[in-house]
């Protein structure tokens, strides 16, 4: 499976909100990251077919989506930003909803709902209603129904906001539990959700593709920019108009991470760059402080 | 797609709240019945008591059926010696005369002209009318013909057509038809449910974030929104029987006879002018059928709105507002000559007496149509833009509205 974006673009009014968007995926876990509004959503609406590029087309193993028509919708999973879904309905009725939407068999789709709500854990909350679910418990039966059709490519757009640190680290597992064999594109503007579990990352910036590369290649692309300083009360004034990508205080001083291409104190000393630091370095002035 | 139907209709249509709001809903429309027949009713059995007891108990027996010179000769030696004694005014108002049969003079002068004579004079005298009309029809069959007007002609050979022959050849207790038939409450009530549950059917995917979801399944696009408006339309005319079915049982055990139902529909007096020929129980059925198309484009008219927007109150506002503009609408040309503005009125296929009631016609290209088959062709044109106008503006995932399908292109 190969999916090629090539030179997707979108405007609303005279913005271009994705320009010129060129990419291509192979079967793995890509992390789709970006600050809000860079353009995440609008691409895998486009994706989806829920807008309409302006320019560029999309290939699935060469062939444009437009031609593959209505079929490429079963070989899709999708997670939108924010879903409800239906409050009134029972876990496994959605489920079984979901499967008549993607128009798989009665008895293929109980079945396969039942596999996937022992896999995300809701086997117990399956008689529950969706209404009373907590929003983590929401989100897996969200990946449950995305799941559903044994897609070739899973969308899951901001999958863990407003999620808890635990169910965080169980919906990561999810998502690298159901990567297996199949493309999964993974937008968000947490960079932890994808750090270990992504196997490339796409870096979008108003609407460009600003880097793509495992991240462990991004990090290395900006090793020796990544500093660390410690710095007293008094100093640190001196110090906010750099990119600074976090602050912590100790009995030492306060110890900054700071990004820059050139050694921006005398007594900064290089650290490992991580994948917060090539976001921050590619992606905006800095924090104003 | 039969799943997908009752998907559907499970999702909007069976809520706690909706059977809450049926089941008070039927339970005033049954108790506006029983006050309507307590408060019209002639022979209203806590009203008149003396009258519902005299009427059923004796009198009717005597006087239903086929109604004979001997059934009147023995009615008009009844009421004449008691018309004669009132028409002065100068009779006993003593109301406990033993030699009266309500105790009352009067009293039984009223019982006897409004329960017997005047109906049986009106069925008696019906026939006379309808030679009347096809008499005056000839006579303008043969004028317009001299002058050639087609559409006079055609006009009157159609009323010529569904006059002749008529007659009331019985006599029958015709009073719970009568306020069966005027009574409007229960389309009120329809009308609202419609509106309260129609209003979430397209509403509720966008306050999920559930109609991008739907955009991105197989059949989340048009079968879906077909699943909608079949299920919604299941739903509207289950309320509308449901309703139409409480009517009749109601009206049929408060007024306790179901008397008249094979007798003609211009048996009510309003209704003499009538272009149909059927009884008035096939013209309860017939109505209820009408009364349910009318709810049905009113109700897509409902949907059509509410496509338009993210929540349910403003267009629930806004669809109230069309409602009730439609009534006013009606209302204003209930009497009006203008047919075609009574008939391009979906609303007047709800309340529809008027369409019924008379004998009127609408031009079409020439055509002299009956007015009510005019309303239902308009009616259903009407709904059927609504519909189409719901799947034309409905969001659609970009690869239907590119509109290309073809399958075994590729392999994926």
């Amino acid at each position: 499976m190969k999916v090629s974006f090539e030179r997707i673009s979108k405007k609303y009014k005279k913005k271009w909100v994705l320009k010129d968007f060129t990419s291509h995926l192979e079967y793995g876990i890509y992390g789709l990251l970006g600050e809000n509004g860079a353009g995440k959503t609008t691409l895998i609406n486009i994706f989806v077919g829920i807008l309409k590029s302006d320019q560029g087309r999309i290939l699935i193993n060469g062939t444009d989506v437009k031609k593959i028509g209505i079929d490429f919708l079963s070989h899709i999973g999708y997670l939108p930003q924010y879903p409800q879904f239906y409050k009134e309905f029972k876990v496994m009725e959605f489920l079984r909803y979901m499967s008549v939407l993607k128009g798989i068999p009665k008895e293929q789709g109980e079945k396969r709902a039942k596999e996937l709500l022992e896999m995300v854990n809701l086997s117990e909350a399956k008689d529950m209603k969706v209404g009373a679910l907590s929003g983590g418990m929401r989100q897996r039966v969200g990946i449950a129904q995305a799941m559903l059709n044994d897609p070739d490519i899973l969308i899951l757009d901001e999958p863990t906001a407003g999620l808890d640190p635990q169910e965080r680290i169980r919906f990561r597992n999810l998502i690298t539990k159901f990567s297996k064999n199949r493309i999964v594109l993974l937008a968000t503007h947490i960079v932890s959700d994808i750090e270990h579990v992504a196997n490339q990352v796409i870096l979008l910036k108003d609407g460009e593709l600003l880097r793509q590369g495992a991240p462990q290649k991004l990090t290395d692309e900006i090793m020796g920019k990544v500093w660390s300083i410690t710095a007293t009360d008094d100093a640190l004034e001196e110090m906010l108009h750099l990119k600074i990508s976090s602050m912590m205080r100790d009995d030492q001083g306060i110890h900054l991470r700071v990004i820059a291409d050139d050694k921006p104190n005398d007594h900064a000393v290089h650290v490992k760059p991580n994948l917060e630091d090539v976001f921050l370095y590619y992606s905006s002035e800095g924090e104003k402080w | 797609m039969v799943r997908l139907f009752f998907f559907e209709f499970r999702k909007h249509f069976m809520k706690k709240s909706l059977i809450i709001v049926m089941i008070c809903f039927s339970l005033l429309n049954v108790a506006k019945i029983y006050s309507e027949y307590h408060e019209k009713s002639l022979l209203s059995s806590s009203a008149n008591p003396d009258w519902h007891e005299l009427y059923w108990g004796e009198l009717y027996e005597k006087f239903k059926g086929v109604m004979t010179k001997q059934k009147i000769e023995s009615l008009m030696s009844i009421y004449q010696p008691l018309e004669q004694q009132t028409a002065d005014k100068t009779a006993s108002t003593e109301s406990n005369n033993p030699n009266t049969y309500t105790g009352n003079l009067y009293n039984d002068h009223l019982f006897f002209k409004w329960n017997f004579v005047d109906p049986m004079e009106y069925s008696y005298m019906y026939q006379q009318y309808a030679n009347d009309v096809v008499k005056n029809a000839n006579e303008n069959l043969s004028f317009f013909e001299s002058l050639g007007n087609d559409y006079e002609y055609k006009k009157n050979s159609i009323i010529l057509d569904r006059f002749q022959g008529r007659s009331i050849d019985s006599f029958s207790y015709t009073e719970m038809f009568q306020y069966y038939i005027h009574y409007d409450f229960s389309a009120f009530l329809v009308i609202l449910i419609c509106l309260y549950a129609l209003m979430s059917v397209f509403v509720t995917e966008k306050e999920t974030e559930m109609d991008v979801l739907l955009l991105t399944t197989k059949a989340g696009g048009q079968k879906t929104i077909f699943a909608k408006l079949f299920s919604a339309s299941i739903f509207v005319c289950a309320v509308s029987f449901w309703f139409g079915l409480i009517d009749f049982i109601a009206f049929a055990s408060s007024f306790g006879s179901l008397e008249a139902k094979f007798s003609p529909i211009y048996a009510i007096e309003n209704f003499a002018d009538t272009a149909l020929n059927i009884s008035l129980g096939e013209y309860a059925l017939i109505s209820l059928m009408v009364k349910t198309i009318g709810f049905l484009i009113v109700s897509y008219l409902f949907l059509f709105v509410s496509l338009f927007f993210k929540n349910a109150l403003l267009p629930f506002i806004i669809s109230l507002f069309f409602a009730f503009g439609l009534i006013y609408f009606q209302e204003a040309y209930m009497g009006s000559e203008r047919i075609i503005l009574k008939v391009i009125n979906p609303f007047s296929l709800v309340v529809h007496r008027m369409l019924f009631s008379g004998t009127e016609f609408v031009n079409i290209f020439g055509f002299p149509m009956l007015s009510y088959t005019a309303a239902i062709c308009f009616g259903i044109i009407c709904g059927g833009i609504f519909l189409l106008a719901i799947f034309i503006f409905q969001r659609k995932n970009t690869i239907y509205r590119i509109g290309v399908k073809q399958r075994g292109d590729m392999v994926v």
